[in-house]
Parts: structure tokens; C-alpha cells; sequence
């Protein structure tokens, strides 16, 4: 019994110490609870109301969103990239980022006039820019729109030109002059060459060097010289040899270069840079381009980059600017700009040492150019730019529209409103433009015609544009090159602008045919260029349509539609 | 009470002290950023406005200034610095545009500041900026406008022309047949000439007040003088030569950046000159002469504390901490590496790390030769000389 007892009392006794156990238990697991509850509501509280290091609830951005050149976007985007892995924070916790956002030049400072600009700094392709912003917005408001401004890179304006022709033409022993450009062109048929348009810094440069050249100036250009006939006559003899213009898009010819060498243009005008570029990317046994200096004199393209000083900038902003500015001027990026074949503003970097690219192996010479043009004031060039659309060489281009049953709804409404945009932009009233639309069956809605008489009705058809049908994609092309040809004006750039969203279905011509038909020598070459509209468009025959005629083709989607008509446009 | 709940107490009250032992020792050893701004309510702060020649040494020196720990009655001091200027800063005055008020302001002339002041004395009736006493403006640094012209170039002009002066420019400038007739190169161009923009820097604005000097063979210069239709004329066909008129600043960066490519010669800063002769060697073969002229215009950049009622006196004073600094032999030493002239007559022009000894070769000199020195045209003749760079060259 006593054995018994003593068994139930040590059997009572664990039970009791078994139950203290679990309360420890708990109460520990309670403790440590309490402590993590008690250490979180105080962080919590400590970051609300005490100014934390890292507050919680917003971590407001020091973001500074930079607009710039599309030209440069291979070095800019590695500049901010390289920028914003530094993970700078201000004093108060606060990240300082940069946020880039490709933009023609034209369009940045239209932006800001407009008051719709969502950028508080720009990096255009020339200091020019500026000038004009600062020009147009004293106008408007007074005081000037560019604040503080520095350069971290330039590069001459030249003519870029392949080996073997620029020796024809005297390299390297006597100087290329843009008259020496418009002698070749004129005596030879076959010889081909390109500017960009007045949008982008080489495009208005070239422009303004072609006007000097017609004024028989170097400096002091008036519009009494820009307007006079013979200037006009001069300008205009030259531009007729444009095989076409376009927006700047330098790395784009670039790599038609890189692919196709001298049977894409025989020359073209670009930043020395991208012929530095070319060559260090060449292949074997490829021809060499090289950066001609025309002797008229040069001109510059600086990247500026520059605060406005027209919107609500906050101290962050600021802040945010003065430390890109400084990252930008920094020895590392004046290394990586000069790597990318730049001149960097940092002086002390030599460009003839061991680590930069600008050699004569690579077509270039940084000890010229040796003189530059004048550049006029803001108002002077503002009757360049408007003159050029009288002096350029003239288009006609056909605008042909897939309307099949696969365009219905958002699809249609984005790309009438491209193709309105696109109108807007071709300022030139004397430009012939047409439009053909295409579904089960090609219809010409609006004949070639220039655009002072068929604007309107141009802008009638496009908003009537519906969506039914199959495609015949094939026919649309065929009919819209032929109607070209059948004009047999030689004078202009005659091209067709093709959108497609979707694969051939309903041609009566075949992709061979067609393709014969384009590259048959009717003494009237037409350029196809190509929009692949959404991911159903047949990417590889719109490619081969273009191919065939020396164009490009594009693609896009719903939300790049405008954009990439508006690009388009500026070849025109 | 039962053990079990003892232990429950303990335990509770072994987590209160955790927690409050916690809170107590991440107060006590907070540790303050050393980025973070002076929390400290007892900091003056002394904002500080500077002419951009002379706004890297300023920095430099409050760099350095706040370092040491400088204080004011048992206050520490915290120096800003904002590089302007001075004609910009001049128009933000004007317009009330500033705000907060710098503390102090460095313009590039003194006479920057009697504009200033005459600006004010109209609408209040008193000066803001004092011309004696403790708190009068008194220069830092000094500099003058000077020739600077590629090496090249200034053989051909003395052979032609016997001297570099602004008549020399002229005639260069009008040349129709550039430098292939003024016995240059046929590829140099046009003689381009290397000026700010006198809208947005002082510099520019200078240098046409002292080409109107040399035109007159005298220091005043008056609003007659620069309306007058024959002086026009000739500063236009100088100015004519200008290789950029759609609005740019040009600086002696830029005559650094795009050489001889884009300017062959100008009137500017010297010191910006000194401080760029490097760069310019080494990215152009062709190094920089710097030639002195007849009339020249000084640049005496004066330390100017605001005497309005938005700064509080100890800030004044803490400003006036900053200037005795500036002054110093070891700070105004520093200077000499900016290409600049110390206003300390304690220290030499020559010396270690001086770019007057550096580029002596190159033309620079210690002691300027000549002492015919513009004096300082008033305000009328400035907007005089604007309106018609606004007309006549800018096209506005």
C-alpha cells in the first residue's frame, strides 16, 4: 500500500512537474513573442513618427527623369544603368535614381513649350536645342527655359564614307567639300546618299552646312541668303540626290552598313562616333568607312545635358541632377564615353592614347576638324528648317492599310490615329501622298495627289477606314508600286509605307512575283517600308518585300503604332 | 500565490526589462549619419553664392572650413556654396528671385554689387550690400580678361599685324578670305572669335565694354559711346566672327572643348585660361598663347554679406568667420591653383602649385605690364550694350 501510495505520489509529483514544464514552455514562447511584438510596434512606430532612417510607408524617390537622343542610346542607357547601380541615397534615406527616356530632340523642346513635358532634365544631340527652347520660351515667358547645362561628350558632325570612294574623291590628300558631294552625285546616276531630316542635330546640321555651301558662305548667313533663288536652286540640286532622309536613327544605319556595306549608300551623314563604331565592328575584310570633315567647315554635336528651369523642380530633383552631372564627368564614365568612340570633355583624357578608339585604323582623325561653320541665331535656323521642306527632295508615297477583319477595335482606331499623326507631320504641302487600303480586295481610296489638295480628303478616308475582310497583302504592295511606277517620276523618293497585322491570305500574286515585279529596273526605284503591326503580322515576307527595295521594316504594336509613323514620316 | 504564477511574473517582468533595456540602449547608441544634415539647432548656416570663376576654390575652402569645425560664440559654422553667375545672380537679386537670401554673395566685380545695390536703394531706400565698415564687400581673389589665342594663329596675326588687340581682331574678322589671306592655312576658316555670351555671362558683357575702351582710347565708357552708329558697326563686324550665335554661353571650356575648331582667339578670364592650358595641350597639339591688352578690365571678386534683415547678425558674423578664412595665407595660397591672383598681398603670385609660374612660357605674367584699367560703366550703358547684342547679333 505504502509502495503504492509512494508510486502514485512520485507519479503525482512528474504529473506536477510535467504541467510546470509546459506553462514555462508557454510563458517562454509568450516571452519571446511579446519581446518580437514589442521590438516591431517600436520600429513601426520610431519610422512613422521619428524620422527613421528607412521609412516604411513611402520611400519617397529623389527620381530625376532625363529625356535624350535616341542616337545615343547605347552609351546613355549605360551611363544611368551604371548610375543607378550605385544605389546613391540622399542624407534623409531617399534613392537617388535616374530615369531615361528615349526622345527626338524636335519633339523634347515641343514638349516643353507645349507644357507637357514629364522631364525635368534633356540630353539632345546638340546645344542648338537649347538655343531654340530658350529663344522660344523667352517669347512666351519671359525668362529662359535651360538652366544649369554641362557636356560629357561630343562628336563632329561629318560625312561618312566608304574607303575606296572617299580616295576617288581625293582622301586623304586634299579636303571633301559638300560641292565635291553634289559634283558626285550629279555625275553619277548610280551614287546614293542620305542625311536625316531637320529633327535631329546632323540632319538640321547637314542641312545648314548645304545652305552655307548655296550661299557661297562659311559664317554669317542671313535670310536674305537662305531665301535667295540661287541658294534655293543649290540646295535643292543637292537634296535631289538624297536617296532618302530619316530620324536620326544613326545606330539603325549603322547596322544596315554592318549588313549590306557599300549597297546601302554610298555615303551618309552622321556623328564621328558612329564611324568609330562601324569599324570597330566590322568584319573581316569589310571595307572601312571614314569620317570625312567637309571643308567647308565643320560642326558639333555637343550632348548637352540641361535642368529646366520651367516646371516645379524640387530640391531632390536638384540634388538628384548634381550628383548625374558629376557621375557623368566622373573619370569612369569619361572612360566608358570615350570607349564608345566619344570625345570626352574631360581634357585630360588624351585621345590618341592606347585606350581610345578614334584612330586612323578606325577612319578617324581627332586633330580635325580644323574650322566650323557659324552657326546662325535661333531665328535664322528656324527659316533653314522652314525653307528645307521647299528645297528637300519631294515624295510620293503611297500609305497602304490592312482594314481585314483582324484590325476591328482598338487595333484600327490606334492606327488611324498614326496615320492622321503621320499626315500632321509632313509639313511640306507639295508632297504627294496616296493611300490604298487592303482586305479581301485592294482599294485605292485616295489618289497620289500633293498633299495642299488631298489633305483632307486623306484625312476623310482615314477616318473611314473599317475593318472586314481577309488580307491580301500582296496585291495592296503590287498595286501601290506599280501606281509609282506608272508615274515614272524620277525626281522623287517614291515609297510605299505597308501595315500589316496579319499573314497573306487572298493575293493573287505570289511572294516571287512580287518580288521580281519590285526589283525590276524600271528607271523608277521604289523603297517598301514595313510595319509589322502586333505579333500575328508575317515578320519574315514583310522583311523580304523590304528587302527587295533597299527598305526596313518595323514592328509594333498598339502602343508604338504613332510613334513609328511618326519616324516614318520624317523619310519624306 | 502558487509557483506557478510567481514564475508567470518573472517571466513577464524578465520581458518588460528585455524590451525596455532594448529601447534605452538603441537610443543611447543611435548613431547620427554622417551624410544627414546638422540636426543641431545651434548650427549657422552661412549660404554663399559664387561667381563661377572663383565657385571650385570657394567650395574647396568651405570644404575644408567645415572640416575644421569652425564656430561663432560656441556655434559651429556650416558653409554652402552655390556656383552663379554673377549676372544671373544680379537678376535673381533684382527680381527677389533668391530664396532663402544668401548669407553672402561673391560676385565677379564689385561693380556687380553697386547694381545690385543701386537696385535696391530704389525701392527701400537703403543699400543691402555695404561699401565700409566691417561688413563692406572686400575682394578674395583677382583676375583680369586677357588674350587667349592658339599659338598657330598668333604668329600669323603678329606677322600681319604687329600686336593682338581688339583692332587686330577686327581686321582679321572682316578678312574675306579668312585665314588663307591673313597668311594662315586655307583649312583654318574664317578667324572665329572665342567670347561668352555677354547674356549669360559677365565676361562676355566685359569684354565688349573693353573693346569699346580700346575704340575710344579711353576708361568711361557712356551710353553715348556704345549707341554711337560707327562704334556699332565696328563691334558688329567683331562680333560677326562669333562661331555659335544661336544662344550658347562659350566659355574657355569650350574653346578647350572644340579648339581652334570653333575659336582662335578671344578675350576671356585669365584664370579660367590658366586652369584649362593643360586640357587644351594635351587634346589640341596646339598650346595657348595668352597676351595681355591695353585696357583692361579687372575682376576683383569681393566677399559681400547681405546687411537685410533675413539673416540674423551671428549668421553675419559667422559669414564674416568664412571671408577671414578665404583670406588666409594657406586658403588664398590655394588659389593659385585656380589660375587666380590672391587678394592677400602676403602672398605671392609665384610659388608651388602657382599656373603663373607653370605656363610662363606661354605668356603669362606674374605682374601685368600695364595699367590702363576700364573702369566700371554704369547700368545704363550695360543694358545699352544687351539691347544690342539682343538686336544685332543674338536676332531676338
Amino acid at each position: 500500500m505504502a509502495q503504492r501510495q509512494a508510486r502514485m505520489s512520485g507519479s503525482s509529483k512528474r504529473s506536477t512537474d510535467s504541467g510546470v514544464r509546459t506553462v514555462l514552455i508557454v510563458l517562454l514562447v509568450l516571452l519571446f513573442l511579446m519581446i518580437g511584438l514589442c521590438c516591431g510596434t517600436y520600429m513601426l512606430l520610431s519610422r512613422l513618427f521619428d524620422g527613421g532612417e528607412e521609412p516604411i510607408l513611402s520611400v519617397p524617390e529623389a527620381a530625376l527623369t532625363v529625356t535624350y537622343s535616341p542616337e545615343k542610346e547605347l552609351v546613355f542607357r549605360e551611363l544611368v544603368d551604371r548610375f543607378n547601380g550605385q544605389g546613391q541615397e540622399t542624407p534623409e534615406g531617399q534613392r537617388v535614381t535616374v530615369e531615361a527616356v528615349p526622345l527626338d530632340p524636335e519633339a523634347m523642346v515641343n514638349a516643353v513649350l507645349d507644357g507637357g513635358a514629364t522631364f525635368q532634365a534633356m540630353t539632345p544631340d546638340s546645344s542648338i536645342w537649347l538655343g531654340q527652347l530658350d529663344g522660344a520660351w523667352y517669347d512666351k515667358a519671359g525668362s529662359e527655359a535651360v538652366g544649369e547645362t554641362a557636356r560629357y561628350a561630343v562628336s563632329p558632325v561629318v560625312i561618312a564614307m566608304w574607303e575606296g570612294l572617299a580616295r576617288e574623291m581625293g582622301w586623304p590628300n586634299q579636303p571633301i567639300s559638300w560641292q565635291d558631294l553634289l559634283d558626285r552625285a550629279q555625275a553619277d546616276p548610280d551614287f546614293r546618299w542620305s542625311h536625316p531630316s531637320t529633327s535631329s542635330a546632323s540632319g538640321l546640321l547637314a542641312t545648314l552646312a548645304e545652305f552655307y555651301a548655296g550661299a557661297g558662305k562659311t559664317r554669317g548667313l542671313t535670310i536674305e541668303d537662305v531665301t535667295a533663288q540661287e541658294t534655293l536652286d543649290y540646295v535643292a540640286a543637292l537634296e535631289k540626290t538624297v536617296r532618302y532622309y530619316g530620324e536620326g536613327d544613326e545606330p539603325a544605319i549603322i547596322e544596315r552598313a554592318l549588313l549590306e556595306g557599300r549597297d546601302f549608300l554610298d555615303a551618309f551623314v552622321v556623328q564621328e562616333q558612329m564611324v568609330t563604331h562601324f569599324n570597330t565592328h566590322r568584319g573581316g575584310g569589310q571595307e572601312r568607312l571614314i569620317a570625312i570633315h567637309p571643308a567647308e567647315g565643320a560642326l558639333w554635336e555637343d550632348h548637352p545635358l540641361a535642368l529646366l528651369e520651367t516646371g516645379d523642380l524640387t530640391p531632390l530633383q536638384r540634388q538628384t541632377f548634381a550628383r548625374f552631372r558629376d557621375y557623368l564627368l566622373s573619370p569612369e564614365a569619361q572612360q566608358l564615353v570615350l570607349s564608345h568612340g566619344y570625345r570626352p570633355a574631360d581634357l585630360s583624357i588624351p585621345l590618341d592614347g592606347p585606350a581610345s578608339p578614334l584612330t586612323a585604323q578606325n577612319g578617324v582623325d581627332p586633330s580635325e576638324p580644323n574650322t566650323s561653320l557659324q552657326i546662325p541665331n535661333a531665328s535664322i535656323i528656324e527659316v533653314v528648317r522652314d525653307v528645307w521642306w521647299y528645297t528637300k527632295r519631294h515624295t510620293n508615297v503611297y500609305l497602304v492599310v490592312d482594314t481585314s477583319g483582324s484590325m476591328r477595335d482598338e487595333k484600327l482606331a490606334q492606327a488611324q490615329e498614326a496615320l492622321r499623326i503621320f499626315l500632321d507631320q509632313i509639313k511640306g504641302e507639295q508632297e504627294r501622298v496616296g493611300l490604298v487600303k487592303f482586305a479581301s480586295r485592294v482599294n485605292t481610296v485616295v489618289t497620289l495627289d500633293e498633299l495642299g489638295r488631298s489633305r483632307t480628303a486623306l484625312e476623310l478616308a482615314v477616318d473611314g477606314l473599317q475593318a472586314e475582310g481577309d488580307t491580301a497583302l500582296l496585291d495592296a504592295v503590287f498595286v501601290a508600286q506599280q501606281q509609282l511606277k506608272e508615274l515614272g517620276d524620277t525626281e522623287r523618293i517614291n515609297a510605299v509605307v505597308v501595315m500589316t497585322d496579319g499573314r497573306e491570305n487572298n493575293s493573287w500574286i505570289d511572294l516571287r512575283n512580287l518580288v521580281q515585279e519590285l526589283r525590276k529596273d524600271s528607271g523608277v526605284p521604289v523603297v517598301v517600308f514595313a510595319i509589322a503591326y502586333g505579333q500575328d503580322a508575317d515578320m519574315e515576307v514583310l522583311r523580304i518585300i523590304a528587302e527587295s527595295t533597299g527598305g526596313q521594316v518595323h514592328e509594333g504594336d498598339v502602343e508604338t503604332i504613332e510613334d513609328l509613323y511618326k519616324i516614318l514620316s520624317t523619310y519624306f | 500565490m502558487n509557483r506557478t504564477r510567481i514564475i508567470f511574473f518573472v517571466i513577464i517582468g524578465l520581458a518588460i526589462v528585455i524590451v525596455a533595456g532594448g529601447l534605452i540602449w538603441s537610443q543611447v547608441n543611435k548613431q547620427p549619419d554622417p551624410l544627414a544634415p546638422e540636426a543641431n539647432d545651434e548650427t549657422l548656416e552661412v549660404q554663399v553664392v559664387s561667381a563661377l570663376p572663383v565657385a571650385d576654390w570657394v567650395q574647396g575652402a568651405a570644404h575644408q572650413f567645415n572640416a575644421e569645425g569652425h564656430t561663432l560664440e560656441g556655434r559651429p559654422i556650416q558653409v554652402t556654396v552655390t556656383p552663379m553667375d554673377g549676372l544671373t545672380a544680379k537678376g535673381r537679386y533684382e527680381r527677389d528671385e533668391l530664396d532663402p537670401l544668401p548669407t553672402a554673395w561673391i560676385p565677379d566685380s564689385r561693380y556687380l554689387v553697386e547694381l545690385v545695390n543701386a537696385a535696391y536703394k530704389e525701392r527701400l531706400g537703403r543699400d543691402v550690400f555695404l561699401t565700409d565698415g566691417e561688413y563692406r564687400a572686400r575682394p578674395l581673389a583677382i583676375s583680369l580678361l586677357s588674350w587667349g589665342i592658339y599659338d598657330s594663329r598668333a604668329g600669323v596675326l603678329e606677322e600681319q599685324y604687329d600686336e593682338i588687340s581688339w583692332q587686330t581682331i577686327h581686321d582679321a574678322a572682316i578678312a574675306p578670305g579668312g585665314w588663307g589671306e591673313l597668311g594662315g592655312e586655307n583649312d583654318w576658316g574664317y578667324f572665329k572669335l572665342a567670347i561668352s555670351n555677354p547674356r549669360k555671362n559677365i565676361s562676355g558683357l566685359a569684354a565688349m565694354v573693353a573693346a569699346a575702351g580700346e575704340y575710344y582710347g579711353r576708361t568711361n565708357i557712356s551710353v553715348e559711346d556704345v549707341t554711337d552708329p560707327e562704334f556699332q558697326a565696328w563691334l558688329g563686324e567683331i562680333m560677326s566672327s562669333m562661331s555659335d550665335l544661336s544662344g550658347g554661353t562659350y566659355t574657355v571650356s569650350d574653346l578647350a572643348l572644340f579648339g581652334y575648331t570653333t575659336g582662335d582667339a578671344g578675350q576671356l578670364l585669365e584664370s579660367d585660361l590658366l586652369v584649362n592650358m593643360q586640357g587644351i595641350q594635351t587634346r589640341w597639339a596646339d598650346p595657348l598663347r595668352l597676351v595681355y591688352p591695353e585696357y583692361v578690365t579687372w575682376f576683383d571678386f569681393p566677399f559681400t554679406v547681405w546687411m537685410g534683415p533675413e539673416t540674423s547678425a551671428a549668421e553675419k558674423n559667422a559669414a564674416l568667420e568664412f571671408e577671414r578664412y578665404l583670406l588666409s595665407e594657406e586658403v588664398q595660397r590655394q588659389a593659385l591653383a585656380y589660375g587666380l591672383r590672391p587678394a592677400n598681398p602676403e602672398v605671392p603670385v609665384t610659388g608651388e602649385d602657382s599656373l603663373f609660374d607653370q605656363w610662363a612660357s606661354q605668356g603669362v605674367l606674374g605682374v601685368v605690364p600695364r595699367t590702363t584699367a576700364m573702369r566700371s560703366p554704369d547700368r545704363d550703358v550695360l543694358q545699352a550694350l544687351l539691347r544690342w547684342f539682343d538686336l544685332n547679333v543674338a536676332g531676338r
